[in-house]
């Protein structure tokens, strides 16, 4: 239970970054990222299910009640959160990580880490984006808000890891 | 045993976030601009001090150029005001023009707490509410005299307003020096542009022309700037113009903004949802 506390600094953290600075943050209307999802990405590996659920519920409901959008961050995280498990048993050839720490390279592998992220990361978005939008009418503006924003969240999606495993090695 | 437990286990979670996505999935089908628009105005009594803090920051650092925004506009006003001293001086005013009293119209300002351009409902959350006198159906325009949105929530200390860039704005503009109008509407494609429907084609407009408020939706007094014709289609049958328009006001850099009060706007308000409007539209 030791890592508890990294996890509930990093959910507040996040939260913060995404309600106060990337909601406020104007840069055209196709990059908009959502970092939040971080949250979901580095839970341990070993995490049960419906602690993945939990967690999903929980920073999805703040995000819906911040952003002022009715259910769709809840509905994009849940999601995510309970295909988490099949998808990185989809991503790993072999069973065993090195142990059941942090998803970062050095534990699931450079090509791993980086396709269950992005996996992870694209199809938040896309539910994200795609009930956002509520239609089909604009669809190649989805498309490339979808590619553009979940480019953006993947470039800060790294950055925390780092930071966030950074910090934790340095405790150990 | 261990996998008959095994089994129940991953049972529960499938069925625990089926339900949870079916309430979500309800929750977002039965939601409407004006529900989001309330969610917000609830939030913000909870996270809008905060959220005030981080917008006083960056406000700091636009003092420079909204000060010079204003004395600019100080000066054309004062320009105006001069020619209608001028004007009374020398007798040259109707006399029911003197004696017009007050305007039906008051303007307050507010601090932009938060806003978005980039969403496909975008909202302008403003740091005055119930307890500064706000009510739902309040204009919002920038302090050069540009529509930015109306009221739609309000809290005890904040209100929120749907921003001219949100499908589920209603506006008319009129193209200046005619007497026609047209509806305003947010493609949803760029925070730079609404568009004017069914404009008459007799009204041709004019790339660089202005666009004018209407009056009619009571929100706003008429003669508000919204925007400058960038172009304009006229439909396959030839009888309408769609007009492209350029916002006058920039939505994406806002920070102090006029809040307008209509006097008359409850009374307005109630007569078009009177017994016999709702006889004549349920008939």
């Amino acid at each position: 239970m030791h890592h508890v506390p990294a996890y509930i600094l990093l959910f507040v953290i996040l939260s913060l970054v995404q309600i106060f600075l990337l909601n406020n943050l104007v840069v055209g209307t196709f990059l908009c990222p959502l970092i939040y999802i971080a949250f979901i990405i580095l839970l341990r590996l070993d995490t049960m299910p419906i602690v993945l659920l939990g967690c999903s519920l929980a920073i999805g409901m703040l995000m819906d009640m911040t952003m002022g959008v009715a259910g769709i961050n809840t509905i994009a995280t849940l999601l995510v959160g309970f295909l988490r498990p099949t998808l990185i048993r989809l991503v790993s050839p072999r069973e065993e990580f090195r142990d059941d720490g942090v998803p970062s390279p050095e534990r699931m592998g450079v090509s791993l880490f980086w396709s269950y992220i992005v996996v992870m990361i694209l199809l938040h978005h896309t539910v994200f984006f795609t009930l956002e939008a509520l239609s089909w009418g604009h669809f190649m503006r989805t498309l490339l808000r979808i590619l553009l924003s979940s480019g953006a969240t993947l470039l800060l999606v790294w950055l925390t890891e780092r930071l966030f495993t950074a910090k934790i090695s340095a405790r150990a | 045993m261990r996998r008959l437990v095994e089994f129940i286990r991953s049972i529960y979670v499938v069925v625990l976030f089926v339900l949870l996505e079916i309430a979500a999935l309800s929750y977002y089908a039965r939601a409407t601009a004006y529900t989001e628009a309330r969610l917000l105005a609830r939030t913000n009594s909870v996270v809008g001090g905060l959220n005030g803090l981080v917008t006083d920051v960056g406000n700091f650092f636009r003092l420079g150029r909204e000060n010079r925004a204003l004395t600019i506009r100080i000066a054309s006003l004062e320009e105006e005001l001069a020619r209608y001293r001028e004007a009374y001086a020398a007798g040259k005013l109707k006399v029911e023009f003197r004696e017009m009293g007050d305007s039906k119209y008051r303007m307050s300002e507010a601090l932009v707490v938060s806003n978005t351009v980039g969403r496909s409902h975008n909202y302008i959350t403003l740091n005055r509410g119930g307890a500064d006198g706000i009510t739902n159906g309040m204009g919002v325009i920038t302090p050069d005299g540009a529509i930015a949105g109306y009221i739609v929530d309000y809290s005890e200390h904040y209100a929120v307003a749907v921003s001219i860039l949100n499908p589920v704005f209603r506006g008319s503009g009129t193209p200046e020096g005619t007497a026609y109008q047209g509806a305003i509407r947010w493609d949803g494609k760029n925070p730079h542009f609404v568009v004017l429907e069914g404009l008459s084609k007799y009204a041709d407009p004019q790339p660089g022309q202005k666009i004018y408020s209407t009056g009619f939706e009571s929100y706003f007094p008429a003669g508000l700037l919204i925007g400058t014709v960038e172009s304009a289609t006229l439909d396959e049958v030839g009888t309408t113009y769609t007009v492209r328009v350029r916002l006058a006001a920039d939505l994406s850099g806002m920070n102090n903004l006029v809040v307008i009060e209509n006097l008359d706007y409850q009374e307005i308000h109630e007569l078009r949802q009177s017994e016999v409007i709702k006889y004549l539209e349920t008939n």
